[in-house]
């Protein structure tokens, strides 16, 4: 290990003194205004040439100006791109496709398909659909947001996906046939992400259906990828579910195991859980130790922690947004700024380019107009409102709009050294990267709502709050209101605990000496309070006297940050 | 065709023009670098912009490259080339790493690259300087006016009148084009003085001199007897000797430690100004500069001389056998030969102290072979060790992988010269090891001068990676009377002054507090990061020369009277309707303390997930709560600065602020899981502590007034209750007509089943009917066969009958010929019988032919009954 850090060193920091010289641009300010419509021109370029040619296949082929079948028979980038319109303000359209929908969508269908790209694709933009719809000014049925058209077509599609998860340790198979279940001879490898990628669509689905089932399965592939971490506290990328081996031992945060890492944190959120939480936590640690070098995130072997592979994938670009979320706003910074001047040198990313070497490797030359980049520049600019990063969707404007637009939408780069175009457009393209490069350039789209604006919802089940910020983006990009999971389930009990509460609070001024005594009584319920987990583990806490503070929380900001915008890093002063 | 259609792709577009037609760039849009090459003989000056056409970059530089180039066309050929295009001659003979790339060529000489900002003033200020590299003096008061510059200046004195050209010209040049290479911001200016009284001023006498001129420290001349005089030699020097009393910080926008660098090395005084490279004079900035300027005049003896500028008398410079006089510092004991510069560097404690080193000794290697000169200070110039570090620290985490007891020497690549590079050398220390080091270098610099403060210093700031750097080595005088004249070194709280251009980095000052409404773009902050306090100029003093005199002296006295700053967020306006009162720094007082309430007070960011999900949390608690007796608050402490008192390391926090006793605050416990219920029983338990005496007038009142809230409390509860019973209902509704519908559903399927079980008997029947038929048919046939069976034996027994017969007949044939041959007239009655018996056979072979055609009828009625089945 350490001979090989020695041999990367010296590589590194060649590497790191390639800095880009002069801006200044930057401080004039961009006309943000006019960069966002741009974007939405561009939407509407791919979008209606999908329409055009392609529906109801799955995803446009931009050269030939036809459409072809990717992930199943679904209509994928109708689906992917339904929340993009109303983000993009298009109502009616988001209307007239959510009727098309459920017309013509149909899961009953004898189709070998992923269970990670359909989790994440149809049942996460189905039920993003399904939250936003009332926003959208759909006409919602009274049991909304616990029911509705568009939830029973989540359930549908995620209920076929549950076959997979019969095997002996939880974690699910990578592909299912929508009518058959699991094929028989179905290979039992899978990668780290298709089994932990599901807590938040499916957790989601629990919350608001009432069946646990969904949750369930979730949690216990998660638990079994938990268990099965090396002794240094890695994971590999692709295992075989049935005898929990690991079949490929590279470790990183990339291609493979990406968003299980961001499952952990935006469920840890999402469900405010500690324990996905200390989970990520506990990754988050190996991962700097073994595998961050200079701010870049090297492949290691997940046993011994040697670097296996000194190269940079595009899809590692999610991690700076990643841990702005949990408040690592320096950190990601400087990641950002790493991974920025590979853009600056090719006009996008490479699917790995190899950091010692400061070039593309080969076979490994594309970039399928990838989000992960725009998403942790959105992700910070909310966090540090840096210019910096409005140069890079900036950059991005540009780059897709010279280098990839064609007559009938968008096309892959298949080649970043020379530009050459695939006959492809991959279904995230209208759902991330657009929605991302919108989102980066309209800071008041209802989507940044940071709790000034709400909803107020009257349902079967009580009086929720809704729409008050906060949204959580599946690995697709697509929010999911953290708010709509306290509305259905487990109602009733709080709500009557808070009319108690409120009786109390209204009495207890009238018998002021008895509430003086009362008082330390009702702490003392608290604790013992068997009914809220919460309070047990607060026990438990106390006693390992492990950490002071709360795991669901971030650091504040430390004072240096102030000035570190415009590519300024500071060391810590620890 | 599907899968031909998967293999189709498309290569890139050819390149157009990226400039227009009309514009005065040449635009080489096909990277023919060749061509590019030819043209740099068509002018004197060349300036090259390699760009990317789809680099955003480059798109918003072209503009200025533009307005650049309508302005100097005439004297600068502007000429673009795309170092993309994958078939041009550029993109396969260079590779670069980001665009756009602007290098400049003042005849043969080139490359210098422009790393400035992409701004066209900047821009072509410096291709200014490219074009005159040498500034003409001609006279008397513009040698003042050069000196008088905060910039550096060096000054060639060269006569022309012997010959055309003075022995030492053409290298000075270089030299002065040399520094725009290294000196990208071009702050050493270079002059040239051909008339020998005006260069006796400074004392120039000999043609060929070269003078460094320095306003706080002595003035050098470029030592000609111990450094050959080339022109990177004359430029290294002046760079490295160079004084730098105020800087211009310009961070080039990528990632950099620039800012962590300088401001570690102590507390820093910030000032913003709009800055036009362009302009002619800059009044602000000379003032700006004086105030700098006296700041840093430390040497007594120099402060009372008389001022150049002041007197215009001339100014000696120290020349090489004066300086070990007046300069203690420039001992004669230091090791002149040390070669390379070196600089040493204290890194800061790290986690894992036992296995890294935290002394380093970072040389820069360059230009080897040349011996320094005496007056060489033993350091390298600021720019050069500034890069070094900046290389340095970017990458210190991978330095640190090494693991080792002994020294560790590693060497690494300089980013502004790709020849040179950089020798680090580190090893662990101990503290006790590294104070007597830095003491010892102290001793080393200044041998007689007290050095014990600045020893001390040095060891309490050991944490802090930083420069060792030099300072005043002028011991305290005068430190009561404060006259900011010398002040840095009478003060322990020495500030580096920094300049800024606000039109292009006004981005810090309003993080730093700067008014986002003033259309003048001043401002001036003291920043110390140790503390981690910033102190701010009252933006409305305007900034001048003496305001900033006073600034500077209020932060420098033992009890200043600086507060600390804190920085608001202007853009929150306070909302009525808004159900949680929005905070900021400067409503933080009022809201929290002066109101006559219960206040709960979240501390979030927006950027943290965990508070954005708890939004709805507090909205419910804040419709829930009487809002005349409780508010339920937050401030968004990354865009609010609070006392520190009041503020929290980690986010979310709740507190709450109980009525009446607003200085108890507490703490909503961690461990706890923030929901509705938890949230009001902490209420609860924390607000029912209230007051205990005697029920007053007022406890009356408060209490009718509780009670109305509470009225009102059921009042909203039964609205609430009122419109879920019509959701419930409109549900209730949903269903029943879900149910009818299903009803009805369920009501047509029985009557298809009934009319299907109907169908389905009728069936039945008619395949019963068709079996019976079948039977019958099949009973016909056989009785049909029987039959046949009969006839056919009665046929049999009839041919048999008939054989016999004939046999009978032929028989008596025979007997009946021979009674012919006896008896004729008998034969006619013979043959007459034998008539008879002949037709009568015939009848039974005819019958026997009906037979055979009933038979065939049979055997069609049974087939046509078999397809019946």
């Amino acid at each position: 290990g350490a001979a090989m850090q020695r041999f990367l060193g010296p590589l590194l920091c060649l590497w790191a003194l390639r800095l880009p010289a002069g801006t200044g641009a930057a401080a004039r300010g961009l006309d943000v205004a006019s960069y966002r419509e741009r974007v939405r021109a561009m939407f509407y370029h791919a979008y209606e040439h999908y329409l055009e040619s392609a529906f109801p296949y799955d995803e446009l082929r931009p050269l030939t100006c036809d459409g072809q079948d990717t992930w199943g028979s679904f209509s994928l980038t109708l689906i992917d791109a339904l929340d993009t319109l109303l983000i993009l303000g298009n109502v009616s359209e988001f209307q007239r496709v959510v009727n098309v929908l459920q017309e013509g969508v149909d899961f009953d269908i004898d189709v070998n398909a992923s269970v990670f790209e359909t989790n994440i694709r149809v049942v996460g933009g189905l039920l993003s659909a399904h939250l936003l719809s009332r926003k959208a000014g759909l006409e919602v049925e009274a049991g909304w947001p616990c029911s509705g058209p568009l939830l029973r077509m989540a359930e549908e599609a995620a209920r076929k996906l549950l076959p997979a998860f019969q095997t002996p340790t939880g974690m699910p198979y990578g592909t299912v046939n929508l009518l058959h279940g699991v094929n028989p001879g179905e290979t039992p490898v899978t990668c780290t992400a298709g089994i932990g990628t599901f807590i938040v669509e499916f957790a989601t689905l629990s919350h608001l259906t009432g069946d646990p089932v969904f949750e369930g399965v979730a949690r216990k592939a998660l638990k079994a990828l938990w268990k099965n971490r090396s002794d240094i506290g890695l994971v590999g990328n692709h295992i075989d579910v049935v005898t929990a081996k690991w079949v490929a031992q590279d470790s990183g945060i990339g291609a493979g195991v990406d968003s299980y890492f961001e499952y952990l944190v935006k469920g840890a959120i999402l469900l405010q859980d500690k324990e996905l939480m200390s989970m990520f936590l506990e990754y988050n640690k190996a991962i700097k130790n073994y595998t961050k070098f200079d701010d870049w995130y090297l492949w290691v072997q997940m046993y011994k922690g040697t670097v296996s592979m000194p190269v940079f994938q595009s899809l590692e670009a999610y991690w700076p947004g990643l841990q702005s979320l949990i408040g690592d706003v320096d950190n990601a910074m400087r990641t950002f700024l790493n991974y920025y001047t590979v853009w600056k040198q090719f006009g996008g990313l490479p699917e790995f380019y190899n950091i010692p070497q400061g070039y593309t490797v080969d076979k490994r030359e594309g970039y399928p107009l990838r989000p992960e980049l725009i998403e942790s520049a959105m992700y910070l600019y909310r966090a540090t409102r840096d210019p910096t990063l409005l140069e890079l969707g900036r950059d991005a404007v540009e780059s897709i709009e010279k280098i990839s637009k064609v007559d009938c939408g968008f096309a892959t780069i298949k080649d970043l050294r020379d530009h050459r175009l695939d006959n492809r457009m991959e279904s995230f393209f209208l759902a991330e990267t657009i929605k991302y490069l919108y989102l980066l350039f309209d800071p008041d789209n209802f989507i940044h709502n940071d709790g000034s604006d709400f909803d107020v919802v009257v349902t079967p089940y009580g009086e929720c709050v809704l729409n008050a910020g906060g949204y959580i983006f599946n690995t697709e990009a697509h929010p999911i209101d953290p708010a709509a999971l306290h509305c259905c389930r487990k109602r009733k009990e709080e709500q009557w605990e808070v009319e108690d509460l409120m009786r109390e609070f209204y009495s207890r001024k009238k018998t002021k000496k008895f509430t003086l005594k009362r008082a330390p009584d009702c702490e003392g319920e608290n604790a013992k309070d068997p009914e809220d987990p919460s309070f047990e583990k607060a026990g438990e806490k106390r006693n390992s006297k492990k950490s002071s503070h709360s795991l669901l929380s971030c650091p504040s900001q430390s004072f240096t940050s102030k000035l570190a915008v415009l590519g300024q890093v500071f060391l810590d002063n620890t | 065709s599907c899968s031909r259609a998967k293999d189709v792709t498309m290569p890139a577009k050819l390149p157009v023009n990226f400039f227009s037609t009309r514009s005065p760039v040449i635009d080489l849009f096909r990277g023919q670098l060749d061509y590019a090459d030819q043209l740099r003989q068509d002018s004197e000056i060349v300036l090259y912009f390699f760009y990317a056409p789809w680099c955003g970059q480059s798109i918003a530089a072209r503009e200025e490259i533009e307005h650049v180039a309508s302005r100097l066309s005439d004297q600068v050929l502007f000429v673009a080339v795309n170092c993309w295009w994958n078939q041009g001659k550029c993109r396969k003979q260079k590779h670069f790493f980001y665009f756009p790339v602007i290098h400049l060529y003042h005849r043969s000489f080139g490359p210098i690259e422009y790393k400035g900002p992409m701004s066209a003033v900047y821009i072509e200020k410096f291709v200014r300087r490219v074009m005159t590299p040498l500034l003409y003096i001609s006279s008397r008061s513009k040698l003042l006016d050069f000196l008088s510059n905060y910039e550096p200046g060096v000054v060639g004195f060269f006569e022309f009148n012997a010959s055309p050209q003075p022995p030492g010209y053409l290298t000075f040049f270089t030299s002065a084009l040399h520094s725009l290479k290294k000196d990208y911001l071009g702050t050493i200016r270079f002059g040239v003085v051909t008339d020998k009284r005006v260069a006796e001023e400074i004392s120039l006498v000999h043609s060929g001199s070269v003078y460094l001129h320095r306003h706080a420290n002595t003035s050098l001349i470029y030592p000609k007897d111990i450094m050959n005089f080339t022109a990177e030699n004359i430029c290294k020097w002046a760079l490295e000797n160079r004084e730098m009393l105020i800087r211009w910080l310009r961070p080039h926008g990528g990632k950099s430690l620039l800012l962590n660098n300088e401001l570690k090395k102590g507390p820093a005084l910030l000032i913003f100004i709009p800055y036009n490279p362009l302009a002619e004079i800059h009044p602000l900035l000379d003032e700006i500069t004086k105030v700098a300027l006296e700041y840093h005049k430390c040497n007594k003896s120099q402060a009372a001389e008389p001022d150049l500028q002041h007197t215009g008398d001339s100014v000696s410079p120290a020349f090489d056998s004066l300086v070990t006089d007046t300069h203690p510092k420039f001992s004669e004991t230091f090791p002149i030969a040390k070669y390379p510069c070196c600089n040493t560097v204290v890194l800061p404690q790290w986690h894992s102290i036992s296995r890294t080193h935290n002394v380093c000794e970072l040389c820069v290697n360059q230009t080897l072979g040349v011996k320094p000169n005496k007056v060489h200070v033993p350091h390298c110039n600021f720019l050069e060790i500034e890069a070094a570090l900046d290389s340095f620290y970017l990458q210190e985490r991978t330095f640190f992988q090494v693991i080792s007891n002994t020294i560790e020497c590693s060497n690494f690549l300089s980013f502004y010269s790709p020849f040179s590079y950089y020798t680090a050398c580190c090893r662990t220390v101990n503290r006790h090891f590294l104070s007597f080091i830095s003491s010892e270098k102290t001793i080393f610099q200044t041998p007689k001068v007290a050095f014990s403060s600045h020893g001390k210093k040095d060891s309490t700031q050991f944490s802090i990676p930083h420069i060792e750097d030099r300072n005043c080595f002028i011991p305290d005088l005068n430190i009561s009377s404060m006259n900011i004249t010398g002040l840095s070194c009478r003060t322990n709280k020495t500030l580096n002054l920094y300049l800024l251009d606000s039109n292009l980095f006004w981005i810090y000052a309003e993080r730093l507090g700067a008014s986002r409404s003033t259309h003048l773009k001043e401002f001036a902050a003291i920043v110390d990061l140790k503390e981690e306090v910033h102190y701010v100029l009252d933006q409305n003093q305007s900034l001048a020369g003496p305001t900033l005199e006073n600034f500077i002296k209020n932060f420098s006295v033992l009890y200043s009277p600086l507060k600390r700053h804190l920085v608001d967020d202007p853009s929150v306006h306070f909302h009525e309707e808004h159900v949680v009162t929005e905070v900021t720094t400067n409503t933080f007082h009022e809201t929290v303390f002066l109101s006559a309430k219960n206040v709960l007070l979240l501390y979030y960011a927006q950027w943290c997930g965990f508070c954005a999900s708890l939004n709805h949390i507090f909205i419910q608690l804040a419709r829930l709560l009487p809002p005349d007796s409780f508010t339920v608050a937050r401030i968004d402490v990354t865009r609010n600065d609070l006392p520190w008192e009041f503020m929290t390391d980690r986010l979310p926090t709740i507190l709450f602020f109980p009525h009446q006793r607003k200085e108890q605050s507490v703490k909503f416990p961690e461990d706890f899981s923030v929901n509705l219920p938890n949230l009001l029983k902490f209420i609860l338990h924390h607000s029912s502590l209230s007051s205990s005496e005697p029920c007053t007038k007022e406890c009356l009142h408060k209490e009718s007034a509780l009670q109305q809230g509470h009225i009102l409390h059921l009042e909203r509860e039964i609205k609430k209750l009122r419109s879920e019973i019509s959701a419930l209902h409109q549900a209730h509704g949903q269903l029943e007509t879900q149910l009818s519908e299903a009803r009805r559903e369920e009501q047509r399927l029985q009557q298809q089943k009934h009319t299907l079980e109907k169908q389905h008997k009728t069936l039945q029947l008619h395949s019963e009917q068709l079996q019976a038929t079948y039977d019958q048919k099949n009973q016909e046939l056989l009785e049909m066969a029987e039959k046949l069976q009969e006839l056919a034996d009665a046929s049999e027994n009839l041919l048999k009958e008939n054989a016999l017969l004939r046999i009978l007949v032929a028989s008596r044939g025979g007997k009946l010929q021979s009674k012919d041959e006896i008896k004729g007239p008998l034969q006619s009655e013979e043959t007459l019988s034998e008539d008879n018996d002949i037709s009568l056979a015939t009848a039974t072979a005819t019958s026997e032919e009906k037979r055979i055609d009933n038979i065939d009828t049979i055997d069609t009625e049974h087939s046509s009954g078999n397809r019946t089945e």
